[in-house]
């Protein structure tokens, strides 16, 4: 997350640029074909290396309104209103910001989180099946998508956790999975990128996670060492990096933000495409193939942006994880209080 | 004897071509560079690698006689190995309340030890772990991640970075000092421990590592640590690391909070009906 001060600085940046009503929109799924030459590491790979984030598509939804059919990108009028949403957001934090007092919801103020910079063009983070939806499920697809469902739902006031097994791996601050972690979420989307001689390393800040791909054609591992980020392997197509993961855990993470969606099954191969296509901007991809889940594969693009004063920080999540207390103690607190009453009766 | 001899001409050509490559550069601190290790374009050590401490500092930094584990259950599996401390002169110079501190600790480690409960492990202590670590150096900046809960900092070499908060990992601002990367570790919130029998400092601690190859296999690693809160002098720690040769080594992943949250939280599980 960036530095709040620097983050009411760029809110200040922000409705200036927004309010010159030149929408700016984020950098386009497929790059036309450009001048620009990537920069080469000393040691002579492509050099993607930097602090990235995906702000600007956190509020891009994964699958496509049905209504918008194959259209892949929002008009210039749709531009326009994203442009007027986000200055109108960005007003509204810097009040917040400046008086406090002025705030009226119970959330968490405005400037705490993160917003896009500039509004993204996509109608969906999905590109191809081209409707921008997930292809169709299979039968443990489907039962996987009920289950998660299920749950979703079952954190009610009507019906309090039994145990912190009923939270996801994210609120239990275990891991968001190998896709989680980098499609955009509310807060806290950078990815720092280090490369070494035979190495690229993924830090990302949220969950403090770290993914390190070998890029010198090792075979995976074995068949029985599985995890949730999986194993990783790299290699240059030109000036792009692909990442091929496998040996996932089954059933855990999915493919959603920080991780929620249908959890995915261990047969799951992740194809993952960095592309530097300007100074600042890493087109990504990402391709899913998990037949046991999905009856084909299917393909999530966006840009990931450096930005000015954006740093990561050190995501503390589990030793900080007072929620999980208190949720947990409150619920137990709540049925004792009711058993009491019961008896009073 | 064609082995032999075969072996003497390419310490011959090695005698000749040693001296012309670009790493007969004495360090500031006067330690030879170790011939032979890997170099960056730049010339730099290449520390990239997997790399473990062996040895029980992990238990106790100090000096240490075998014992009996906490858990009887877990017989010879659950002891506790002796071995030698790594502490220069293995004395701590602990100010007297913070001696009686670190025997409450010890006391009470079965609570309040950070490892227990999987939090991250801080500097040094994720340094000599009884789990691997990974370097992965940029031609300016330098990653290490920690196999134990995925832990990991960036060593900022190329700019430099202030604390802006406290935190379990602190901030790393790194130099060279010849052949020796030199990291300043500052921002610690000072929660961590340096090993299980509750030897510790506070979040004014500052923390002055050392990096350098003894060998292409083999890292000289020194920590020196001052906290005018909690010690009556500056002290060191030196241990060695090695480098992991298994073909294809790589870290597994340890995400170790799932292993601990019936021990935090199992209390306060709903309770069946009995």
């Amino acid at each position: 997350m960036s530095h709040r001060l620097l983050a009411c600085i760029l809110v200040l940046v922000a409705l200036a640029a927004v309010s010159a009503a030149q929408v700016r929109p984020s950098a386009p799924a497929a790059p036309a074909a450009k001048t620009w030459t990537p920069p080469k590491t000393a040691w002579g790979d492509p050099d993607l290396q930097g602090t990235y984030t995906s702000d600007d598509f956190m509020d891009t939804p994964i699958e496509r309104p049905v209504a918008l059919g194959e259209r892949l990108y929002l008009t210039q009028d749709e531009l326009a209103r994203e442009a007027a949403q986000l200055a109108k957001e960005a007003e509204a934090d810097l009040r917040e910001a400046v008086a406090p007092d002025a705030r009226v919801s119970t959330g968490p103020p405005g400037h705490w989180g993160e917003r896009a910079r500039r509004p993204p063009r996509q109608t969906s983070l999905i590109v191809d099946p081209p409707n921008g939806r997930m292809p169709p499920l299979t039968n443990e697809g489907q039962k996987r998508l009920n289950a998660t469902e299920a749950r979703q739902t079952a954190l009610t006031p009507q019906r309090p956790p039994a145990s912190w097994e009923d939270y996801d791996l994210y609120i239990r601050c275990i891991t968001r999975g190998a896709a989680g972690s980098i499609l955009p979420s509310s807060y806290d989307n950078g990815t720092q990128i280090v490369q070494a001689p035979g190495y690229v390393t993924l830090l990302h800040e949220k969950v403090h996670e770290a993914r390190i791909i070998p890029l010198d054609k090792r075979p995976h591992v074995g068949q029985n060492v599985r995890s949730y980020l999986g194993d990783s392997r790299g290699h240059f197509e030109g000036n792009t990096l692909v990442v091929e993961t496998t040996n996932f855990l089954d059933n855990k993470t999915g493919i959603g933000r920080n991780g929620n969606g249908i959890p995915g099954s261990d047969a799951l191969r992740l194809v993952e495409r960095f592309t530097r296509i300007d100074p600042n901007t890493i087109q990504y991809e990402m391709t899913i193939d998990d037949p046991k889940i999905y009856t084909k594969p299917w393909k999530i693009s966006f840009p990931i942006t450096q930005e000015s004063g954006y740093e990561l920080f050190e995501y503390t999540c589990h030793e900080g994880n007072f929620a999980m207390f208190n949720s947990l103690s409150g619920a137990r607190a709540e049925e004792k209080a009711a058993a009491e009453r019961a008896k009073q009766k | 004897m064609r082995s032999r001899f075969r072996d003497s001409i390419i310490t011959m050509a090695a005698a000749v071509l040693i001296p012309v490559l670009p790493l007969a550069v004495s360090s500031a601190a006067g330690q030879a560079p170790a011939p032979g290790v890997p170099r960056l374009p730049d010339g730099k050590p290449n520390f990239t690698g997997i790399w473990q401490s062996l040895g029980t500092a992990y238990w106790d930094i100090q000096d240490h006689s075998p014992q009996a584990g906490p858990f009887y259950q877990l017989g010879a599996i659950g002891a506790i190995p002796g071995g030698q401390g790594i502490v220069d002169g293995n004395e701590i110079p602990y100010q007297p309340w913070a001696a009686e501190k670190k025997k409450e600790n010890f006391a009470s480690r079965l609570t309040l030890d950070p490892e227990i409960k999987c939090y991250l492990p801080g500097v040094p202590r994720a340094t000599y772990m009884p789990f691997p670590f990974q370097i992965i150096q940029s031609g300016t900046d330098v990653v290490i991640v920690y196999e134990y809960r995925t832990a990991n900092r960036v060593i900022n070499v190329a700019k430099q970075r202030e604390p802006a908060v406290d935190t379990w990992m602190g901030i790393s601002n790194g130099h060279w000092e010849g052949n020796t990367l030199v990291v300043e570790v500052t921002g610690l919130n000072g929660q961590s421990w340096f090993d299980r029998v509750g030897n510790f400092a506070s979040e004014n601690v500052r923390i002055v590592e050392r990096y350098t190859f003894a060998d292409p296999d083999h890292l000289d690693y020194e920590a020196t640590i001052e906290d005018k809160t909690v010690f009556t002098r500056p002290w060191k720690i030196s241990v060695p690391l090695y480098r992991r040769k298994e073909r294809n080594a790589q870290l597994t992943e340890f995400k170790c909070v799932e292993f601990t949250e019936e021990l935090i939280y199992g209390h306060l599980r709903k309770q069946t009906n009995k």
